[in-house]
């Protein structure tokens, strides 16, 4: 036996009133002079026993009523099974709807995800009436189609009709954790939490953590956890599950090398694969076909495509179809460069250009036989600071600054400026460099350093010590490509004398911010990066020459610089390959705060759109975008004046993984969860019920109540009849 | 003058008197008449008026027969006569604290008065005698018998200044009035009766005894014969008796049936005793029900 409302149940304190009132009452009369006092004398005589009892009686009932009354509010519940005899209880259920990637597995008929909502309306059809029920979708979270529990069982049934699937991954264990968050708290004896998805093992990664959770919420908060697994296992399945471009810069009309991994998550190897890449409106630009595929395993194929011009494209890396759809075809959104004018400022020109601070620097931005290079498309151009006078930054893309000692506070505040609207900023210390001039006015007047100049440590006159860069852990963008180690590696540089970086400290909302893109093997930052306004800026902790380090003479030197270029001169197109689900993010000119975008997405068709708003976020004006459910190629439009920018949603590779749960693992479940197989012949219903047997009992109070209150109506007449 | 004329003038109830006036006042009983001397039997024709002749017809007594008119016409005509006799009306009006309850626009008292006076009125009107005895456990204003005209005004005074104080004993003071009248006559009786019912039919049996014709007006306020009361309801006694709290709508039945029972044997021992006995609800306009008496005792005085 337990209380719903506890707090009611000092409601009972309210048996005093009709002993109160009764009382109270006492001393409501009326006063009559009377001269017929014997004859009422007499009859009182004759009936005051029989008063006194009935005054105590419909006391009694009255005490009673108020009694149960207050019992009946506080909603008194019990388990067991004679209260199946007082009916089912109304139930509160939040119904998981699995919508991740893995549900759009058709078995030639149907989806999955059809099934899974075909059980779901069984699910609500099954509910006792009166009960109350919320809806989620569930992927890697929880998205809420009906986040409060509604009595509505219509809505609930015609939010579900219209569920759409999403190629998001899936995780369980949030979704879980949402649901029953929704169920605490609620005033209802029967509890349910309905998770309808297929049996895929990625989703139940956290399987722990999740018998934990309802285990704990079965025994403590009485939740009853019902798993009903859709679908078939399914042996056969291909996914592209990475598209990358090789090169950092996607420069117009070069073949542009493109890695696609295409990974057999199926138990049968497959043959003949064949991979398309395609740009923008479909047509093919380049394929190959992939011999042989083991279950399990994965194949890389480099293809080529040139960007016919300068602005958005996108890329799309294709197989044949199969019966799970969404990872058949994956997405990259890249930015055509037609050419970038590069301003080198040298601090040590040298007496000839081989002994120039920025040789390096200028050969490794255009890696062309020299009859090219004047068709190449990085432009590079090298000033020294007095040069610096007659030009304007404007006119540049990207700065990069080599071991200059200081600028004058007019240069640098043009070159914060530069900064600001969009321009890139690379920036290499040397033996010249006023470490306090940076500091003071790049650092803390402008805010433009990511990170100050510490002290120099190592020796660049010996080169019996040295240091590396760390060989693993490439977390950031700029550096990813050397998680493959096919792609060379940046450790075997050696480094004999660096600065010590210290990373502007912030939190991870500050925009201001810096990040650490490279770390010496020692965990000493060697690359920060930082935004700043539209612009981006990169500080090294060593030379680009090889005045402390050997850097410039590894292979590794040309894909790291023209990285780094491609980050700060497009740093915005990080931003526009997103993981399916995530948040578009793009800042845009304070200029477009309040105007509304037009985003057509993969789910659109013609002129087909949706609407975004540019907001300002912590202080920057931001064009954000979160219905990214589906992948693939989305567009956003400004306005008619400004380009259309393009991105691309990719879902995550281990949504493609359809192994099944083991059967230990559903042992395991079982025991914390009802599991229902269903397809479309089982009948929920029966192993629903069964679960039910807890009943609230305050409607019998009420009736009991209204029983009493007739009772003492009929009484209370009865007794003041004339007697 | 003015303030000594209103409470008088209220007690003649206009309507009342009238229609008292019209229909007279009759002994039911021969009362021996006053003026005539007491040997003579009225029957032997004193104190007669002529009403009418009427044609002899076989049977009739030949004392009454007209002689003068069979001498002149040689027709028998019968002489009829009105009869009528001086009586003395006594008025006994209870005035105990009980008399003084009353749900309407007036108490039992005020009404019993106003009957008294019209009784007054309308007995004086016809040169018979009237006296008045206000009493509660003994005689409080008393009244000597007397047929002047100046009686009325007396009587009058008299009700009008009379505030009841007592409890009641109706009993004591019938048998001290049965000892009193020696004329015998008409005794009204004015009361609620609120007594003990044996006392005051032994009472009522001794004025009988002396000869008097009693008529009793038994005054009950609608409130008590209907006994409509409502919620709780604290009843405090007229008469020093300690207040009741009950819920009167619960014991109405059993109230109404003491209370019935009660007028129902002082009736009974009224009839037993031949004394006309009158239950009157003081919220009946008072001509109807002196009409309604006035009416009766004409029709019973012609048998």
């Amino acid at each position: 036996m337990s209380f719903l409302n506890p707090l009611l149940l000092s409601g009972l304190a309210a048996v005093s009133i009709p002993i109160i009132i009764h009382f109270l009452n006492r001393r409501r009369f009326r006063r009559v002079e009377w001269a017929a006092m014997r004859f009422i004398e007499l009859s009182v005589e004759k009936n005051r026993k029989r008063m006194d009892i009935e005054d105590l009686i419909l006391l009694a009932i009255r005490c009673l009523l108020l009694l149960l009354l207050a019992l009946a509010l506080s909603r008194p519940a019990w388990r067991d099974s004679a209260a199946g005899a007082l009916g089912l209880s109304k139930v509160t259920a939040v119904i998981l709807l699995d919508n991740s990637g893995s549900m759009g597995l058709s078995d030639g008929v149907e989806t999955r995800f059809e099934l899974a909502r075909k059980a779901a309306e069984q699910v609500v059809d099954g509910l006792p009436s009166g009960s109350a029920a919320a809806v989620f979708l569930a992927t890697d979270a929880a998205e809420a189609l009906l986040a409060e529990p509604t009595h509505d069982l219509n809505l609930v049934r015609k939010v579900l009709r219209e569920a759409r699937l999403s190629d998001r991954a899936s995780d369980l264990q949030p979704p879980i954790e949402t649901a029953l968050e929704t169920l605490k708290g609620r005033a209802s004896v029967q509890r349910e939490v309905y998770l309808i998805t297929d049996d895929q093992a990625t989703g139940w990664r956290q399987l722990g953590d999740i018998q934990t959770v309802l285990k704990r919420a079965g025994k403590g908060e009485d939740v009853q956890t019902h798993l009903i697994l859709v679908g078939q296992p399914e042996t056969r399945n291909l996914a592209v599950t990475d598209l990358s471009l090789a090169t950092g810069l996607a420069p117009v009309n070069r073949p542009l090398r493109f890695e696609v991994e295409v990974t057999n998550t199926g138990t049968v190897p497959v043959e003949n694969v064949q991979v398309s890449l395609h740009l923008d409106d479909g047509t093919a630009a380049d394929s190959m076909v992939l011999p042989d595929i083991p279950a399990g395993a994965s194949r890389a194929a480099s293809l080529f495509a040139r960007l016919p011009n300068d602005g958005w494209h996108t890329v799309a890396a294709r197989i044949s179809g199969d019966r799970l759809g969404f990872d058949d075809q994956r997405v990259l959104a890249l930015r055509g460069v037609r050419e970038l004018k590069t301003l080198l400022i040298d601090g040590d020109p040298g007496p000839e250009a081989r002994a120039a601070e920025s040789f390096f620097v200028r050969h490794a931005l255009t890696p062309v036989p020299f009859a090219e290079r004047a068709e190449y498309f990085i432009k590079p151009q090298a000033a020294s600071v007095a040069q610096l006078g007659g030009m304007r930054f404007e006119d540049f893309d990207l700065v990069v600054m080599c071991n200059v000692a200081e600028l004058t506070v007019a240069q640098s505040q043009l070159l914060e400026r530069f900064v600001q609207r969009g321009g890139g900023l690379l920036i290499f210390p040397g033996d010249r460099v006023n470490a306090a001039f940076y500091n003071r006015q790049l650092g803390d007047a402008l805010s433009l350093l990511p990170a100050r100049l510490g002290s120099i440590y190592g020796d660049a006159k010996s080169d019996e010590k040295f240091f590396h860069f760390q060989a693993r852990n490439y977390g950031h963008p700029i550096v990813s490509l050397w998680r493959n180690e096919s792609a060379g590696t940046l450790a075997s540089a050696r480094f004999y004398q660096a600065y010590e970086l210290l990373p502007q400290e912030g939190g991870t909302n500050n925009p201001a911010a810096s990040s650490v893109v490279l770390r010496f093997a020692d965990e000493k930052p060697a690359m920060v990066e930082k935004m700043h306004g539209l612009g981006r800026v990169i500080l090294f902790a060593s030379t680009a020459d090889i005045g402390w380090n050997d850097l410039p003479v590894r292979p590794a030197f040309v894909p790291l610089l023209h990285r780094a270029v491609a980050a700060v001169t497009r740093h915005q197109d990080d931003s526009a390959n997103i993981p399916v689900g995530q948040d578009y993010a793009r800042r845009v000119n304070a200029e477009f705060v309040g105007h509304t975008a037009k985003v057509s997405t993969p789910l659109h068709e013609g002129d087909e759109h949706d609407l975004t708003r540019v907001e300002m976020i912590a202080t920057v004006p931001t064009l954000t975008y979160a219905k990214t459910d589906r992948a693939g190629r989305y567009s956003i439009q400004l306005d008619e004046t400004t380009e259309e920018t393009l991105f691309a949603a990719q879902p995550d590779p281990r949504e493609s993984d359809l192994a099944s749960l083991t059967e230990e693992d559903i042992a395991e479940l079982a025991a914390v969860a009802t599991i229902t197989r269903w397809t479309p012949m089982t009948s929920l219903r029966q192993t629903v019920e069964q679960k039910r047997v807890g009943a609230e009992f305050w409607l019998p109070l009420a009736f009991l109540v209204l029983a009493l209150a007739g009772t003492e109506t009929a009484l209370a007449q009865y007794f003041s009849r004339s007697k | 003058m003015e303030t000594r004329s209103r409470p008088l003038a209220e007690l003649l109830d206009p309507a009342a008197v009238s229609s008292a006036e019209a229909l007279g006042m009759h002994a039911r009983e021969i009362v021996e008449g006053y003026i005539a001397g007491e040997h003579k039997s009225p029957y032997h024709g004193f104190a007669i008026e002529f009403a009418q002749h009427r044609e002899y017809s076989s049977g009739d007594d030949i004392r009454h027969l007209d002689w003068k008119v069979l001498g002149r016409t040689d027709r028998y005509y019968i002489k009829q006569y009105e009869q009528e006799t001086n009586y003395v009306g006594h008025l006994l009006l209870d005035g105990s604290e009980s008399m003084k309850y009353g749900s309407g626009s007036h108490s039992k008292l005020a009404y019993g008065k106003m009957l008294a006076a019209c009784l007054s009125y309308t007995i004086l009107k016809q040169r018979d005698a009237v006296s008045l005895n206000i009493f509660d456990t003994v005689s409080r204003q008393h009244l000597q018998r007397s047929n002047s005209h100046s009686m009325i005004q007396k009587v009058l005074n008299t009700l009008a200044a009379f505030n009841p104080t007592g409890q009641t004993n109706i009993a004591g003071v019938l048998n001290e009035m049965a000892r009193q009248i020696r004329r015998r006559g008409i005794v009204f009786i004015i009361s609620d009766l609120f007594d003990d019912e044996d006392k005051i039919l032994s009472g009522i049996q001794h004025l009988r005894f002396g000869g008097s014709e009693v008529v009793v007006f038994h005054l009950l306020d609608h409130a008590e014969i209907e006994f409509p009361f409502e919620g709780l309801v604290d009843f405090v006694g007229l008469e020093n008796i300690p207040k009741i709290r009950t819920r009167p709508r619960e014991i109405r039945k059993s109230y109404l049936q003491e209370f019935n029972g009660f007028c129902d044997r002082i009736r009974e021992g009224c009839e037993r005793n031949q004394c006309h006995y009158l239950r009157v609800d003081t919220s009946q306009p008072l001509a109807e029900v002196l009409s309604g008496y006035l009416a009766f005792r004409l029709r019973t005085s012609r048998k």
